[in-house]
């Protein structure tokens, strides 16, 4: 997913969230696609703006992977509550506890990410966020600009080229 | 209502007892002596703004973590549980999602763009990315009117938590919790209250671990909760709660998106020292949230099946589920631990917003000037005074008015910043016009519907929040004017920020 695709999703699926509250001012209310428009909507958000933070030059590269994983649990975990009938009261069937509804949401939502999205971001760290030469680079660049640095216009000429070299 | 019920404006059930007050006293000796170490190492408006870009990763996500949960978090949430269902924790469920949305976005931007410019706040990292002093500050009005109501209603809240605990009455109770959280403040500025944080966030996950373990013992664990709360109202276990979907998916909008614009907890990247440590804190952080919520959902649940069973007698007020449950069902050591919990989940609240106040107005606002304050430590300390008497005289004035500016506060952050600053640090294809209209609209959007549902003049339906419409307008703005005035758009971007930007 590039910078670009990913602000494009970014747009859509705010649009999709203010369509839905849009519905709400309807005299009869949210018509039935309305929740379905915000579900997917703030699952595609959230994902597009992980994306568009973590995308370089190339793409997310290997980070598609956990971001595809986050929207199917944010995504399907919202379509399963909105689908999964209610639980029969007398004979409740539970999930690690709760009914399975809930659970969905509670484990689903609430606990899964937090399995692969935050490793997912340190095991990826120095080659997608920020390497040792990454640094250097931004630190070189600061240097070179600094007040007091002769030549502030061969220092802007060498923040550029920094700029460009930028995988 | 679910707005109102996010802020403790009502008084808690009296809580004088000797082991409590002797934690409480131990608890405010050791924020004191934190405060006056923290002190001695304040020299420069670097060390009081920004810890002097010297604190650890394991200080940084506890800070963080504290400044993001305030009281709310360990009263109004679980009384929000207990009122709504389930639906209530579509507040807190972003969190498994936020801290590493928030690293990928704006964690290493803003700390590398703090290195490089020097910068203080995050106003200064908006006018950086923008060239615009207009831009940075309009950010800087919306943050400290947001502040001013924050705090209003933490600082009232510190008031009941101390009534409560002292029987100091609401006055004298709001006067003390400004006083000691004004006095380490103003002394020792963000590094002590990055240290208390770090002593106040270890003290809230313990705290919730074992509330929640109680909680589990009262009611039977999951099974005998769930069995319970079926039997007598199987909506209150819906995946939505009593809220319906609509409303709960706003919260997650709201609360997922928003977490972006949040300047006391984004603030907190300028201050780490090795930027590399990043690495790990978007584990580090959910995992803190995800242990200190354990209390929010388990009391709130908890507490229902008890009063379901006939075991407690229904609430008076949702916001008493967290007093009684632990005077009732926890040892009254926990009980005292929790008290204090909640008192240094405010406190550290209140330090986080006195600190980004005092820096939009001693810093921001004159920069947009294009003035600068000479003495911005001493300036620093003076504004940090000023802003919480106001915020205090505020608080005592009318819990109902306190409520409202509280209300506006999280959406007028969350619809300023979040497309400025998350968006923008992100896109080179944001423009200077952009940003300046999605602030604006965010601005307006907040102020004249909060108070047009105030005065019960107008209010959107029900799933429509102020927070999310005015988010959704400023975003779509954002886009919409950045689009219009695109040309040359990248060209504008300073070399060292568009280095930021592109690494």
């Amino acid at each position: 997913m590039s910078k670009r695709s990913s602000l494009a999703v970014l747009v859509v699926s705010t649009v999709a969230i203010a369509a839905a509250y849009g519905s709400a001012f309807l005299p009869d209310g949210p018509p039935r696609w309305a929740p379905w428009a915000l579900a997917m909507g703030t699952a595609a958000i959230m994902v597009a703006s992980m994306a568009l933070g973590a995308a370089r030059r190339g793409g997310v590269g290997r980070l598609a992977l956990p971001f595809a994983g986050v929207f199917l649990v944010l995504a399907g975990g919202f379509a399963a509550a909105l689908l999964l009938p209610p639980t029969d009261p007398r004979d409740p069937t539970l999930w690690l506890g709760l009914p399975p509804a809930a659970a969905v949401v509670m484990y689903g939502i609430g606990l899964l990410p937090l399995f692969f999205l935050p490793l997912a971001y340190a095991l990826t760290f120095d080659e997608m966020t920020l390497g040792e030469a990454d640094l250097a680079r931004v630190r070189d660049a600061a240097r070179a600009l600094a007040p007091g640095a002769s030549h502030a216009e061969p220092a802007r000429e060498s923040a550029r080229a920094a700029v460009e070299a930028a995988p | 209502m679910t707005a109102l019920a996010l802020f403790q404006t009502a008084d808690l059930p009296p809580l004088t007892q000797p082991v409590i007050v002797a934690v409480a006293v131990v608890y405010f000796a050791i924020v004191a002596a934190i405060g006056a170490w923290a002190t001695r190492r304040t020299r420069s408006a670097s060390d009081f703004f920004v810890a002097g870009e010297g604190i650890g990763l394991l200080a940084l996500t506890l800070a963080a973590m504290s400044a993001t949960l305030s009281g709310f978090a360990f009263i109004g949430g679980p009384g929000l549980v207990y009122g709504t269902g389930l639906g209530a924790m579509f507040l807190l469920l972003p969190a498994a999602v936020t801290s590493s949305m928030g690293a990928w976005m704006l964690a290493k931007r803003m700390r590398l763009l703090g290195e490089v410019r020097g910068l203080l706040t995050v106003p200064d990292a908006i006018g950086a990315r923008y060239r615009s002093p207009l831009a940075q500050g309009l950010s800087a009005v919306a943050i400290l009117l947001a502040v001013i109501g924050y705090m209003a209603t933490n600082i009232l809240a510190l008031g009941l938590v101390i009534d409560a605990i002292f029987g100091t009455g609401l006055g004298w109770g709001i006067w003390l919790g400004m006083g000691i959280v004004l006095a380490y403040s103003v002394a020792g500025g963000i590094l002590a209250g990055v240290y208390t944080d770090v002593f106040q966030g270890s003290l809230m996950a313990v705290a919730s671990v074992l509330v929640f373990l109680f909680t589990l013992k009262a009611g039977g664990g999951m099974d005998g909760l769930s069995r319970t709360l079926l039997a007598a109202d199987p909506e209150f276990l819906g995946p939505w709660g009593k809220m319906g979907p609509m409303a709960a998916l706003s919260l997650f909008f709201v609360f997922g998106m928003g977490s972006l614009g949040q300047p006391h907890v984004v603030h907190k990247f300028y201050m780490l020292k090795d930027p590399r440590k990043l690495k790990w804190y978007p584990l580090l952080m959910t995992s803190a949230l995800l242990v200190t919520m354990l209390l929010y959902f388990g009391v709130g649940v908890a507490v229902k099946a008890l009063v379901v069973e006939g075991r407690m007698e229904p609430l008076v007020r949702p916001d008493d589920a967290t007093p009684l449950f632990l005077l009732r069902y926890t040892p009254v050591l926990l009980a005292a631990l929790v008290f204090s919990g909640v008192a240094a989940a405010i406190m550290s609240t209140v330090n986080s917003f006195m600190n980004i106040g005092a820096a939009a107005v001693t810093h921001d606002i004159p920069v947009s000037l294009g003035r600068r304050v000479g003495n911005e430590l001493l300036w620093g300390r003076i504004s940090t005074v000023v802003i919480s008497v106001l915020a205090a005289a505020l608080a005592q004035a009318s819990g109902t008015l306190v409520a409202f500016l509280g209300i506006f506060g999280w959406g007028l952050f969350a619809s300023t910043l979040v497309p400025a600053l998350a968006i923008g640090l992100n896109w080179e294809g944001a423009t200077r016009e952009g940003a300046v209209a999605s602030i604006s609209v965010g601005l307006f959007v907040t102020l004249v519907f909060e108070t047009l549902a105030y005065f019960r003049v107008y209010s959107f339906p029900t799933g429509v929040s102020v927070a999310g419409a005015a988010l959704v307008l400023s975003i779509l703005v954002f886009f919409g004017v950045s689009w219009l005035t695109r040309k040359g758009a990248g060209a504008v971007i300073d070399p060292d920020v568009k280095l930021v930007m592109e690494v």
